[in-house]
């Protein structure tokens, strides 16, 4: 036959024979670019992806974008300290180098090894964040009742941050660098002490922050310092107790008595103060890191218990899907909701942080990702490429997750993104319920102040944070339906 | 039919099993236990004539607080089972079910200070013919006050004396025996003899005797109360079918501690707020999504399509929290538009009003209690039933879109059939099969929004009832409100099979 | 080369068939005059993000009563899109009749098939001109059972109480060889094996008694004996039921065994059309020649099988068609136009299905020499059941 044409014009009408030489489509870029591009021709779905980089970047950089703690501060003996620097937490440190070094790898040098750079960045980003909280954990620990007593000797020494980081780091590290997926052992080197560099450093950075933090600083201007804000300048575990719900645009000044030349006279509260008197604005804020991690650790342990659970039960059958498919059918028949509500119950109060409530929330919603993985197993497992590849003596864990999960993970993938927006709506209702983490903010805690016992009811606490969650919920729902469109064949084009 | 009927309800069983067992381990793998949380609240300290205490004596009663978490679960399980084994429980004129009283904990290393430990004694049984009802109770109550009181002491004298094994364990040099917080191996002192040379031995032989003073104290409360017990001066619980080894009875949930009444008087006007929330619910739901479904699919790209689907997702995305607490901030409170009541499923003087509305003396309109009951409803029920909206029209639209490609369809155009009767005889008929399976998804979505509908606006259903238990430390009603819902859930399943064998004679006919 | 078993010995096929039907529903045919006539068609198809698919490009075909016309071709050539237009089976938005006319012998006189209104079609439809398909898995509604299938076809054309509809089903699966129609009515389809199935779709598409049945690959879904069977059925009705019969296929063993007239399609296009002796003795055109020669012989002992591209890639085999030297090529897509091309400036004004032998229709490039000798378009009423030379008796049997 002769060899296809491309360089002539697309004719208007094409016989069957044309579509064969190759006139008249487009070629395919490969299945998940091609559903990429699919979601970015959707116009709801490229505004749901801007909300969450929107969100993405405020929970990245929002203790440094809202804080009660001034940015410098200069006593009126001319001493000048960064209370707000000082005040970050080893997760705020390593958040803001995630924050900083993603958008350099991907901006600097040559498009060409992009995706190879990123990769790698994100392989060392990963350890290291697991090394950071890791390490928080450890120091959380030190300011407990029992402290464990082989971590006591870096409490009170300089280098102790660093130490404890750097050790983690490289213990997390060297985990991962065994791992196969990897490429190189010189890429997976540099990555691991890029990780221990990033890890130590915010452990140390953050190590000495006290736990309970203190906001003089009204009285300390009042005495003549001189003190320069970030942009929203109240943190959200700042609360002014006479403040109670006040609405928006109040300022700080008359309620608080302070002379109209006091420089904190204007600072106002933009979204209003919550039940506690603490900063709406500034909570909203902070909770977008609770809301993307919720999404990301959440889904991501939900996504790991399902897909293997859910790979077993359609792989192996028989009595092994009897008895695990019960599991799964137990867990369903309770709503999630209970479960969690009563799980996040019997956590006494110093346990309910992020990290639990993330991994209790993983740990109970995994049922969906399992039925869909083990449908496409069972169906998987019959089909002759994985028979052959059982034929030739391939091992289990290679048939599993290099030749079948590939082909099966479609709907899991389509599903991730509405299990995040569930999740993100769980936990919204988990905090409004006053069961939610304790030490962070969190949007479904302040819709909690919005009706007061006797049945006030005070707008801004209900509305601004609920277009916060219903926008991001909306964006996370968006996503998933054009990349669902553009996975499902069946709705893909009109049959010929 | 049948068969496949029965398959599903045995089936139902170990489900259930399971569901109980995983509840159980989440309440009980809370640090500490069941019985943390109540010592938590009281900072600790044990005093035999607190309300603590005595929760804690009920607890250990009922579960054994000392044993492993899974000997819990079984004495948990047995209570709430239908089918009960072992000779009969009774049941007080006020509700409370009793039980033939648990042995007294043994004292550790009675050889150390004892001859040999005190038997059971022999009781003699009281005259209980001619003692009246409150007699009775109030003898029973006696007794019972005896045997916790004896319990707790035995058990507070036991932990004195293994504080004191510890201390004498530290003097002595044996650091084998003690573990590393602090507590003593008893095993490991089981073959040794006591040094009576010790300073410590002293006091650990006095807190022995102590021991055994509390134990023969226990043992003779717990001789006496189960004399009584045996003479059966309460009704039985339940029906004997096998006296003395099989009896079936209504699931045994506790008592709650809040409200000191048992579990089983509040959890049945709490499922029936909340079935008939959700009752009334779902046809608005099924009404209004699945015409709207196969609208959407048969214009399909249209700007009706298009608009459903976008108000549907938008819909979708709104959490019931937020719908809740908006709805009651500007509909129902008097500050906005205060069209609707702002609290609970009836007026204040809802019992007193007649049924239906109608004009009362006087020329005044009375809404009537069905009114008043809707008007209350109206909110919450709104609240919801948008979401199941979203994901039932959602579907239908996608199994309409799906069966119109299906060959059959194909055959039915090619005899003649009109485009009409192709949509409703033929492709919605194989539709309405997916939509009883996303039923099964829909509704605990529905029981879980109830949570919070109810606790937005004080609605007394089981939803609130959770919260409240939550609130106040009450394990018993958790662990049975959460039972309870499974069970809900796994009977809308059922009918849901049901529901499905009939809709698709695939299934039932195979 | 493939042997033609004496296709009216009728085998006994695993049912009994029974005695034909004693009502008529339909008026009686003229078996002279041809009951389809497929005039110029073309269809093609909206195809989003690029330029509309043609389907068909300029069909002709006529069907008699009582014959067998087979359409053979490759997968993606057309075939299904000409038997479904006839029906209006195609959907219309993507789809479009481009031109050409459909002609067929309703009760009502000859009437066009491409301008008829969805109510006139649908009238049509099941009662005159009925189909069946490939996948008999999947053609029946899973939720009914087949008595009422079939009832509904009936019902929808017949002015008939139920009882008398439920009598006509019953009759209907008798006559297919479905045993027990009386208990199988209340039956659901997933409970018949896949011949069955098929037997229940043919008694519903015959329940009507149409004149005409469009069968769209109605057993290659189903094994070989099967297969031998549902043919045979088909073949007895037909005997029976004056129906015309256009078979769909892409097997050539089945075209041998059953088809009175075969029209071969590529592209789009007709390239060959002729009786089936004609055709599997005399093949004019290089790509059925390379259909036929691509079939394995088990008598022969070969080193490499024949494939079709060896005949079409071989230039020579295009000059091989009588009226070579007078210029006369066979169409073929892959090929330029021939330099004497005397193309009409209208849609598929290159090709034309020119009768280069009698009774022997191929598809050629409008060269000069074609244009100026267009011959008539293909036209044959020939039956094997009436050809004595070939063991048939004249006559109706």
């Amino acid at each position: 036959m002769p060899p296809s044409s491309t360089n002539q014009p697309v004719p208007a009408v094409v016989t069957g024979v044309q579509l064969m030489q190759g006139i008249g489509h487009a070629p395919a870029k490969g299945f998940w670019a091609d559903a990429w591009s699919s979601v970015l021709k959707r116009p709801g779905a490229v505004a749901g992806l801007c909300w969450i980089t929107v969100v993405a970047f405020f929970a990245i950089f929002s203790p440094v974008l809202a804080s009660g703690h001034p940015i410098m501060l200069t006593t009126p003996e001319g001493r000048t300290t960064w209370p707000m620097l000082a005040a970050l937490t080893a997760v705020d440190w390593y958040l803001l180098a995630v924050g900083l070094s993603v958008p350099a790898a991907y901006f600097a040098g040559p498009a060409a090894g992009r995706a190879a750079r990123i990769r790698w960045l994100l392989g060392g980003l990963v350890v290291a964040g697991i090394s950071v909280v890791i390490a928080s954990l450890l120091r959380g620990s030190l300011d407990s009742r029992t402290p464990p007593a082989w971590l006591l000797p870096t409490r009170n020494s300089e280098v102790g941050g660093l130490m404890v980081g750097g050790a983690v780091a490289v213990l997390v590290g060297g985990v991962f660098a065994a791992l196969p997926f990897a490429s190189k052992l010189v890429r997976r080197l540099t990555a691991v002490v890029f990780a221990v560099v990033v890890a130590a450093g915010a452990v140390h950075l953050g190590w000495d922050r006290p736990s309970i933090e203190r906001f003089d600083y009204v009285r300390q201007e009042a005495a003549g310092a001189k003190a320069s804000y970030s942009v929203v300048p109240f943190s959200p575990s700042q609360r002014f107790s006479e403040l109670s719900r006040v609405a928006p645009g109040t300022q700080l000044g008359p309620s608080q008595n302070l002379p109209a030349e006091h420089p904190a006279h204007d600072r106002s509260f933009v979204l209003g103060t919550d039940a506690f008197g603490a900063d709406v604005l500034s909570q909203m804020l902070h909770a977008c890191r609770l809301s993307i991690s919720i999404g990301l650790v959440s889904t991501g342990i939900a996504l790991l218990i399902g897909v293997t659970l859910g790979a077993i039960m359609g792989y192996f059958g028989g009595w092994v899907d009897l008895l695990l498919y019960r599991v799964v059918e137990i867990f369903m028949a309770v709503p999630v909701l209970f479960l969690l509500i009563v799980a996040a119950a019997v956590l006494p109060p110093e346990l309910r942080t992020t990290y639990t409530m993330m991994a209790i929330i993983g740990c109970f919603t995994w049922t969906g990702m399992a039925r869909f993985t083990r449908a496409e197993f069972l169906k998987l497992r019959n089909q002759d490429f994985v028979q052959s590849a059982r034929s030739v003596g391939l091992p289990l864990r290679s048939v599993l997750f290099k030749h079948m999960l590939p082909n099966g993970v479609a709907p899991v993938l389509v599903d991730t993104s509405f299990a995040i927006a569930s999740a993100i709506t769980v936990e919204a209702v988990l905090s409004y319920l006053n069961l939610g983490p304790i030490d962070q903010a969190s949007w479904g805690k302040l819709l909690a102040s919005a009706v007061s016992s006797e049945g006030e009811f005070k707008w801004w606490l209900a509305v601004f944070p609920g277009i916060a969650i219903f926008l991001t919920v909306l964006s996370y729902n968006l996503v998933g339906e054009a990349l669902r469109d553009a996975i499902d064949p069946k709705l893909k084009k009109a049959r010929v | 039919m049948t068969t496949y009927l029965l398959r599903r309800l045995l089936l139902m069983i170990p489900t259930l099993i399971g569901i109980t067992f995983l509840v159980f381990m989440i309440v009980a793998s809370a640090p500490g236990g069941i019985g943390a949380a109540v010592l938590a609240q009281a900072g600790g300290a044990m005093t035999a004539n607190s309300g603590v205490a005595q929760q804690r004596a009920y607890l250990e009663d009922r579960y054994g607080l000392s044993d492993p978490v899974i000997f819990q679960y079984f004495r948990w399980l047995g209570r709430i089972s239908p089918v009960k084994l072992g000779s009969q429980a009774q049941q007080l004129p006020s509700g409370e079910v009793i039980r033939t009283p648990r042995p007294i904990p043994q004292p550790p290393l009675a050889t150390w200070y004892s001859q040999g430990l005190p038997t059971l004694p022999k009781v003699e049984a009281a005259a209980i013919k001619d003692l009246s009802e409150e007699d009775r109770v109030r003898m029973y109550r006696r007794l019972e006050r005896q045997y916790i009181e004896g319990r707790f002491n035995t058990v507070a004298r036991i932990t004195e004396f293994r504080s004191q094994l510890t201390v004498y364990a530290r003097e002595r040099g044996l650091e084998a025996g003690v573990n590393p917080d602090g507590t003593p191996i008893v095993e490991f002192f089981q073959n040794l003899q006591p040094d009576r040379s010790s300073t410590e031995w002293v006091v650990l032989e006095a807190k022995g005797k102590a021991v055994l003073e509390a134990y023969t104290a226990g043992l003779a409360a717990q001789a006496e109360l189960a004399g009584f017990f045996d003479q059966r001066p309460f009704e039985g619980y339940g029906v004997a079918l096998l006296p003395g080894v099989l009896s079936i009875a209504w699931p045994d949930f506790g008592t709650a501690f809040s409200s000191g009444r048992p579990v089983m008087d509040l959890i049945p006007p709490a499922m029936a707020t909340t079935l008939t929330l959700n009752l009334v619910a779902i046809p608005i739901i099924y009404m209004v999504a699945i015409p709207s479904g196969i609208l959407a699919a048969v214009r399909r790209g249209s700007l009706f399509d298009v608009g459903i689907g976008s108000v549907y997702i938008a819909l979708y995305s709104f959490p019931v929290v937020l719908a809740g607490v908006l709805a009651i901030g500007f509909l129902a409170n008097q500050q906005y538009l205060g069209w609707f009541p702002v609290a609970g499923l009836h007026a204040n003087e809802a019992s007193q009003m007649r049924f239906l509305p109608a004009y009362g003396e006087g020329g005044q309109w009375e809404r009537g209690w069905l009114v008043d009951m809707l008007w209350h409803m109206g909110l919450p029920v709104m609240c919801l039933v948008y979401t199941g909206f979203a994901v039932l029209s959602k579907q239908t639209r996608a199994a309409m879109l799906e069966n119109f490609n299906a060959d059959y369809v194909r055959t039915a155009k090619a005899k003649g059939v009109s485009n009409k009767d192709v949509i409703f005889k033929h492709v919605f008929r194989n539709s309405l099969i997916p939509l009883i399976t996303i039923f099964v998804t829909v509704f605990p979505g529905m029981l879980a929004g109830s949570v919070v509908v109810e606790r937005i606006f004080t609605i007394p259903g089981m939803g609130s009832l959770m919260i409240e238990a939550i609130n106040n430390r009450d394990f018993e009603v958790i662990l049975a409100n959460t039972v309870m819902i499974a069970v809900v859930n796994l009977v809308a399943l059922l009918v849901a099979d049901i529901l499905y064998a009939l809709a698709d004679p695939r299934v039932a006919y195979s | 080369m493939t042997t033609l078993a004496a296709a009216n010995t009728p085998s006994a096929p695993n049912g009994s068939v029974a005695a034909p039907a004693s009502r008529k529903v339909h008026k009686s045919l003229d078996e002279k005059k041809p009951l389809l006539r497929v005039q110029d068609l073309a269809v093609s198809f909206d195809n989003r993000g690029g330029p509309r698919i043609q389907a068909v490009d300029g069909v002709r075909m006529t069907i008699y009563p009582r014959q067998t016309l087979a359409v053979v071709g490759e997968s993606g050539c057309g075939k299904s899109v000409t038997a479904m237009s006839t029906l209006h089976l195609v959907p219309r938005p993507p789809g479009r009749f481009d031109r050409g006319r459909i002609l067929f012998q309703s009760d009502a006189g000859e009437r066009d098939l491409v301008t008829l209104s969805e109510p006139e079609i649908r009238s049509l439809r099941g009662n005159e001109i009925a189909m069946i398909f490939q996948e008999p898995m999947t053609s029946l509604n899973p939720v009914y059972t087949i008595g009422d299938q079939i009832i509904e076809a009936i019902l929808l054309h017949q002015k008939v109480s139920f009882s008398e509809a439920q009598q006509i089903a019953v009759q209907s699966m008798r006559e297919v060889g479905i045993p027990n129609p009386e208990q199988r009515l209340k039956a659901y389809p997933h409970q018949f094996s896949g011949g069955m199935r098929q037997r229940v779709m043919i008694a519903m598409a015959l329940a009507c008694q149409p004149k005409l049945l469009l069968a769209d690959e109605p057993t290659t879904a189903l094994d070989v004996t099967i297969q031998a069977q549902i043919l045979e059925l088909l073949r007895e009705i037909q005997r029976q039921r004056q129906m015309g019969i256009m078979l769909i296929t892409h097997a050539l063993g089945v075209v041998a065994e059953n088809a009175d007239v075969v029209c071969v399609m590529y592209a789009g296009r007709v390239v060959e059309y002729a009786n089936v002796f004609d055709l599997f003795d005399r093949p004019m055109h290089p790509y059925t020649r390379g259909l036929l020669a691509s079939i394995p012989k088990t008598r022969e002992k070969i080193d490499r099988l024949v494939t079709i591209r060896e005949v079409v890639d071989n230039d020579a085999e295009f000059r091989k068609l009588p009226g070579a030297e007078q210029g006369v090529r066979p169409w073929w897509p892959w090929h330029q136009p021939p330099a004497d091309l005397a193309a009409r400036p209208e849609p598929a004004g290159d090709y034309f299905l020119q009768e280069v032998r009698p009774n022997h229709w191929v598809g050629v490039w409008r060269t000069k020499a074609v244009a100026d000798h267009e011959s008539r378009p293909p036209d044959l009423d020939y039956r094997i059941s009436d050809d004595p030379s070939r063991g048939g008796v004249a006559g109706r049997v």
